[in-house]
């Protein structure tokens, strides 16, 4: 199997989801989730050109306008209106986390050698291990990050990842059931972002880590 | 007759392009900050200027203070001869990618050795500094090697940077990443612009300068011209990188590559300039965070070279 365009496409993708664990600024990370998601949106298109589908491109326009337009300016205002600009991080720091990320890569891409294909098609495919690093680079961003922010982020890598993998591992999507899920997404996020404001206004920070207590 | 050509040619650019690159360096940073700057020939006339001046050497320092400048000069020679920086250079053999970056490695420890010689205190600390910064940058420096020699199955330079007939746009990744890293690593290893500031003068905060500021006279011209023959060097590879970057997507003749390798080398040049007119330089305790970027984008290219061999 030789590399494609659409393969170089998607590990470009989970590459920024790397170096969005390597950036603690909250600015740069929402420009690099913002590239991220243009580059699936892309990927849908090529998909759909290759696979002569025409509602690919109308989700590739819907997830393009929604995902990596709406929601990152959405959230660029948010960081300016609550004046957070970097994440502390946890215990590792972020470039050994992002040297992780690429170990996670490495993993993911020995995941998929073991997978199951239907007949017919490529044994190992870069678009499988590109979603399934997507999906583990996000967990790793939840968890080495300490601002709510980032947790927002790393949860909507994730559904990058998922997106890809149901995009490139399946025949193809019903347009209805891709844009409920681009809804919920779109919910989810206004009310993860209607939340950071209220944590904002009642406890001063958005730490997750120090919201473990009960507070009277 | 065309291997006579090779060696006229690549003695011209070994005498040449090194102080001519550093020239357009300072150069190219100077009209980026608006200022006028000195003339692109002024670390050729630096040199001469150096090399009929006196020396003055501190009467603590020992035999090895002198020494230093020819050593490092002798194996940046060496790794000159050895590493396939520019695409018309001679192949010889013994050209393992390991002896040329140990042999750069010996450069920083006789730096370190006559920097501690002199005894004086700026050269205690800078060469600590140094030290550290040598055990984050190698790591990054190999790999992004390591990664093209898996690639082709050979640790010889010569056999890894060759210009092959059937390269596809398929090891495009591979080159751009493996050139990032390498470029990354350099701007380190070269003490340039985000870790430490060349032109700076103030104790607290340089690195490479604090190391040589004994040195005086012929010994700083030679240790001036090491440096520069190893920019050329470590540069040129990144440019090599990035031209077989532009292999992949087209494939020019024999003459024309030899022009674009030194056309890319000043284009590296050029970027370096780019990057230390705007950028600031670094707090000591973020620098590696800078350099973990070099080691990610080797990580990279050794992900792609390792999922490109399993893939065939």
């Amino acid at each position: 199997m030789s590399i494609t365009l659409a393969g170089m496409i998607a590990i470009t993708a989970a590459v920024t989801a790397i170096l969005m664990v390597g950036s603690r600024q909250l600015s740069m990370n929402l420009v690099l989730y913002s590239v991220q998601t243009l580059l699936v949106a892309g990927l849908t298109i090529v998909i759909g050109i290759q696979h002569q589908e025409s509602n690919l491109f109308l989700i590739a326009l819907a997830v393009a306008s929604i995902k990596a337009i709406g929601i990152p300016r959405a959230f660029l205002w948010i960081v300016k209106a609550i004046q957070v600009r970097s994440d502390p991080g946890t215990i590792l720091p972020a470039p050994l986390a992002m040297h992780f990320g690429i170990v996670l890569m490495g993993a993911s891409s020995l995941l998929t050698s073991g997978l199951p294909v239907p007949q017919g098609t490529a044994k190992i495919s870069l678009e499988a291990t590109a979603a399934l690093s997507l999906l583990l680079t996000g967990i790793l961003l939840m968890l080495t990050r300490r601002v709510a922010l980032s947790q927002i982020l790393g949860f909507l890598t994730i559904e990058n990842g998922i997106y890809l993998f149901a995009l490139t591992q399946t025949s193809g999507m019903p347009l209805i059931v891709e844009m409920g899920i681009l809804l919920d997404v779109l919910v989810a996020v206004m009310i993860a972002g209607l939340l950071l404001f209220r944590i904002k206004s009642s406890f001063e920070h958005i730490d997750v880590t120090q919201l473990t207590g009960l507070k009277d | 007759m065309s291997i006579i050509l090779q060696w006229v040619s690549f003695w011209l650019s070994l005498l040449v392009l090194p102080l001519l690159l550093l020239g357009v360096i300072r150069k190219l940073k100077a009209r980026l900050q608006n200022r006028i700057g000195a003339p692109i020939t002024q670390p050729f006339l630096n040199f001469f200027k150096l090399m009929n001046k006196t020396e003055t050497i501190s009467e603590t320092s020992s035999w090895l203070f002198r020494t230093t400048s020819v050593i490092n000069l002798a194996s940046v020679l060496l790794v000159a001869f050895l590493a396939p920086w520019l695409s018309y250079q001679p192949a010889i053999p013994g050209d393992d990618l390991f002896l040329v970056i140990y042999l750069l490695a010996l450069v920083r420890f006789f730096t370190i050795l006559s920097s501690l010689d002199t005894a004086s205190p700026f050269g205690t600390f800078s060469s600590a500094r140094e030290a550290t910064l040598s055990l984050l940058v190698e790591p990054a420096m190999v790999l992004s090697l390591i990664a093209l020699a898996l690639s082709q199955h050979s640790t010889s330079l010569s056999k890894i940077f060759a210009f092959l007939p059937e390269i596809s746009l398929a090891s495009l990744p591979l080159w751009l990443l493996a050139g990032a890293g390498l470029f990354i690593s350099s701007l380190c290893e070269l003490s340039r612009m985000p870790i430490d500031d060349p032109t700076t003068h103030l104790e607290l905060t340089m690195v490479h300068e604090a190391m040589i500021i004994e040195n005086s006279g012929k010994n700083l011209a030679l240790t001036e011209l090491s440096y520069a023959l190893r920019m050329a060097v470590l540069f040129g590879l990144c440019a090599q990188c990035f031209l077989h970057a532009l292999c992949c997507i087209w494939h020019p003749n024999v003459l024309q590559q030899s022009l674009l390798s030194v056309v890319f080398l000043f284009l590296v040049g050029f970027a370096t300039a780019l990057v230390e007119a705007t950028a600031v330089k670094l707090p000591w305790r973020t620098a590696p965070n800078f350099i973990a970027y070099g080691l990610t984008m080797s990580l990279l290219a050794a992900f792609v070279a390792i999922a490109q061999g399993s893939l065939k």
